[in-house]
């Protein structure tokens, strides 16, 4: 018996995109339909639960909606493609891989920026060198761009000025040179607040920042 | 009195018992009440928290407490606690224990003896105080790898002068420093210490000072393994290592100087397992320790070590059963080592007792794989990281699926398998086909389409957990193999095309499983039953639904409504 079952992704399958609008519901299974009607054995017989689906043994032939779970289902919450555009991001992380423990993360952090000569922002750690302990070097915070369903993610402590943030959030977004005018950076700080990044030094933002929302300016605004 | 009743009145009179207070408080009482409470309990309260730290547990998974294993659920309930004197050892993993209930733990329990916290989180240096301070007989305080806020090294110094039980300690895990007469004094009185695990705060040069109070250890941490160099403070640790004739594992190495790891040349001959993950140092140097270590039967060691380093092992230590193998830079575009697929199949070919890996690289081949599979038919743990997420075969560009296929059909005593590179669902025909002790599997960013789970859920029999993450697979596979589901321990989707309508099918018709949907954006009854959940937990229920989750957990259930949710 063959089962028939559309399923549709949403568009923008990252945070942010609404899923109401986005899920097509096509054909809607019926899930009796999977049941056989078998009736339920004695319990002395029955020694397997029946499966809830059938599996239609066609294994070879592939249908139709597999192909549209394949284009879509490529999209984790951060895309990733094989074909790397030269300007993207060499920052680019997709969340939780490789499947490294969250205190190597944090150690080789601390070798990478050992490397690096010139000086990082400390995060708040808690004496002693940080063997592994809460001290932490690294500082994703999720980036949102106005209009784009896929939220990423973005290692803060990488970079030193709002010129190189600007420039890597330029690249993470394919955002081109026409459109940087039309978008401001705004960060969200510890209080929950919303605020302009360039409106604070530096230092100040740095230390407050939770996440960065690049958000469209209105075309009345004057900057 | 527990004893004049026989254990079915004992049994009879517990199944009455509907709290779950009640239930735990029974199974503190003794060993043979907690017997019988296990064998007639049907719900276990599980106390612990699913915390979400994006990017951490997210390809890991989660793990129950699953009850009926001798753990204590957390947190303690007052009233309960003091009457049952009889707990001697809590050991824990991923889950979060309070100050106050490490407190509670060390004063309620008199015989107290071990505590292991694995992966916990959620108390600090001051819980720690506690239970130094109040367990007389402590024998064992293990941290191994759990997140304390560290407020100050000062939890040592609790421990009291008349407390000689240690036997091991392992506080590696910690930031700060602690006083270091205190911990010279403590291991001087402790006589029976066999496991010290320093952590990085704990300077080389009082390193010598310490071990040579504990001549007796069998498994030492370092901490920061560098000082400046000073011949006297080379001689000093030099001599202190000679005297520990018992030494088998060595660990630690944080800010490795080189030129003090002759101190240890001495110990090499003995030493089984080293773990010089955290050793930022050069293959070569790498190498001279390494190559000393003629018994060495386990290594974890960073890929600073490279091709060159593992060929050497290779050629030093036939008795290697076990490697792992770290990345340094594993978020960096680029490769900055010259680690390949070379190195591990310079190991698989001269190591004949090689049986567990686990290897972080940037690019691999199927003739590599099916290399390290010929030579290696008794691999027992094969865990894979190409760094790059559906990496081909660098040489052909083809899927890994031959390679993987390889692994599988070779080594049959295969019982855990990690699976990266670019994957079809053809791998998973060939795991399915093969890997019929396959207890665990990881998968990530692989196949095609539902078939790639169906293979596996139907073909692996000694299948227990499987974790699943950016896969095409969807409802059909897990559907269809329901039934399969209810024979294993677990199974983890993530970023994967299990539709909410699936998930509350499942928890409808499955009663024996727990079905968990973990999802961020808000309760998944807003959003289309076809719309794909974020999360899905799926586990055999040993007794009882979860009643404390946080907000972004829901449960389907066999009830109607299809979701519970704390």
């Amino acid at each position: 018996m063959e089962v028939q079952l559309e399923l549709a992704l949403p568009s923008g399958s990252g945070k942010g995109s609404d899923p109401n609008q986005d899920c097509d519901q096509r054909k809607k299974r019926s899930f009796e339909e999977a049941f056989m009607g078998v009736k339920k054995k004695e319990v002395d017989d029955l020694h397997e639960t029946l499966p809830l689906l059938i599996w239609d043994g066609n294994e070879e032939k592939k249908q139709q909606f597999d192909g549209e779970l394949l284009e879509q289902k490529h999209i984790p919450k951060l895309a990733i493609s094989n074909n790397r555009n030269a300007e993207m991001e060499d920052n680019f992380v997709v969340v939780g891989w490789p499947p490294v423990k969250s205190w190597r993360r944090q150690f080789c952090h601390q070798i990478s920026h050992r490397e690096c000569t010139t000086n990082y922002v400390n995060v708040e750690n808690n004496g002693g060198g940080g063997g592994g302990g809460r001290g932490s070097n690294s500082m994703y915070v999720k980036v949102k761009m106005e209009g784009v369903g896929i939220t990423r993610k973005l290692n803060l402590s990488v970079h030193r000025s709002y010129h190189s943030l600007t420039a890597k959030l330029i690249a993470m977004f394919g955002i081109c040179e026409e459109n940087v005018e039309k978008y401001k950076l705004t960060y969200q700080d510890k209080e929950g607040h919303w605020l302009l990044a360039r409106d604070v030094p530096w230092e100040t933002f740095i230390h407050s920042v939770q996440r960065l929302k690049l958000q469209k300016m209105a075309t009345t605004f004057y900057s | 009195m527990a004893y004049s009743f026989p254990e079915e009145v004992l049994e009879h009179v517990f199944s009455f018992l509907s709290s779950d207070k009640d239930r735990n408080a029974v199974s503190l009482v003794c060993k043979s009440w907690y017997e019988i409470e296990r064998w007639c309990r049907r719900r276990i309260f599980v106390g612990n928290c699913y915390a979400v730290s994006p990017g951490e547990a997210a390809f890991r998974g989660f793990q129950p407490r699953a009850g009926g294993l001798g753990r204590l659920r957390v947190p303690v309930d007052r009233g309960d606690v003091g009457a049952y004197p009889l707990l001697e050892e809590i050991k824990l993993k991923r889950m979060v224990v309070t100050d106050e209930c490490l407190e509670l733990i060390s004063k309620s329990f008199k015989n107290f003896k071990v505590l292991v916290l694995s992966s916990c989180e959620g108390f600090t240096t001051d819980g720690l105080a506690s239970i130094a301070a109040n367990c007389r007989h402590l024998r064992e305080l293990d941290l191994r790898e759990s997140e304390v806020e560290d407020l100050s090294g000062h939890w040592l110094s609790h421990f009291p002068d008349n407390c000689t039980s240690l036997v091991s300690l392992n506080m590696s895990c910690l930031g700060s420093e602690v006083s270091f007469s205190a911990l010279e004094r403590l291991v001087a009185r402790s006589p029976n210490l066999r496991t010290l695990r320093l952590n990085r705060a704990v300077p080389l040069e009082k390193l010598a000072n310490l071990i040579r109070r504990a001549p007796q250890l069998v498994e030492l941490g370092t901490g920061a393994y560098s000082a400046e160099i000073r011949s006297d403070i080379l001689l000093n640790l030099t001599e202190a290592f000679s005297a520990c004739k018992q030494l088998k594992g060595l660990s630690g190495f944080w800010d490795v100087v080189p030129a003090y790891l002759p101190a240890m040349y001495s110990v090499c001959s003995g030493i089984t397992s080293l773990n010089l993950s955290y050793a930022t140092i050069q293959s070569f140097d790498l190498v001279k320790l390494v190559t000393q270590c003629r018994n060495l039967q386990r290594l974890w060691v960073l890929d600073y070590i490279e091709d060159s380093g593992l060929e050497a092992l290779a050629s030093s230590c036939k008795d290697l059963q076990e490697l792992r193998v770290f990345p340094s830079d594993p978020f960096g575009a680029e490769p900055n080592v010259s680690l390949t697929e070379q190195g591990l199949v310079s190991v698989s070919e001269g190591c004949p007792k090689l049986q567990s890996v686990l290897y972080f690289c940037r690019q691999m081949s199927n003739a590599a794989l099916i290399s390290i599979a010929k030579n290696r038919p008794k691999m027992v743990r094969f865990r894979l990281c190409i760094i790059e997420p559906r990496a081909p075969d660098y040489l052909t560009l083809e899927p890994l699926d031959a390679g993987f296929g390889a692994i599988v059909e070779n080594c049959k005593e295969l019982r855990r398998l990690s699976l990266s590179g670019l994957l079809t669902d053809r791998v998973f025909k060939y795991i399915g086909t093969h890997a019929k002790k396959l207890e665990m599997l990881s998968i990530a960013f692989a196949g095609d389409s539902d078939l790639g789970l169906h293979h596996v859920l139907s073909g692996c029999e000694s299948l227990r957990k499987l974790e699943i993450r950016d896969c095409p697979f969807g409802d059909k596979a897990l559907l269809a193999n329901a039934a399969k589901l209810e024979t294993m321990r677990s199974l983890w989707m993530s970023s994967c095309s299990v539709s909410y309508g699936a998930c509350k099918l499942l928890g409808q018709k499955m009663p024996t499983l727990n079905v968990e949907v973990i999802d961020e954006r808000g309760p998944p009854d807003s959003r289309p039953d076809s719309c794909p959940v974020e999360r899905l937990y799926v586990y055999r229920m040993v007794a009882g639904r979860r009643v404390d989750m946080p907000g972004f957990v829901w449960t389907m259930d066999d009830e109607d409504s299809g979701l519970r949710f704390s």
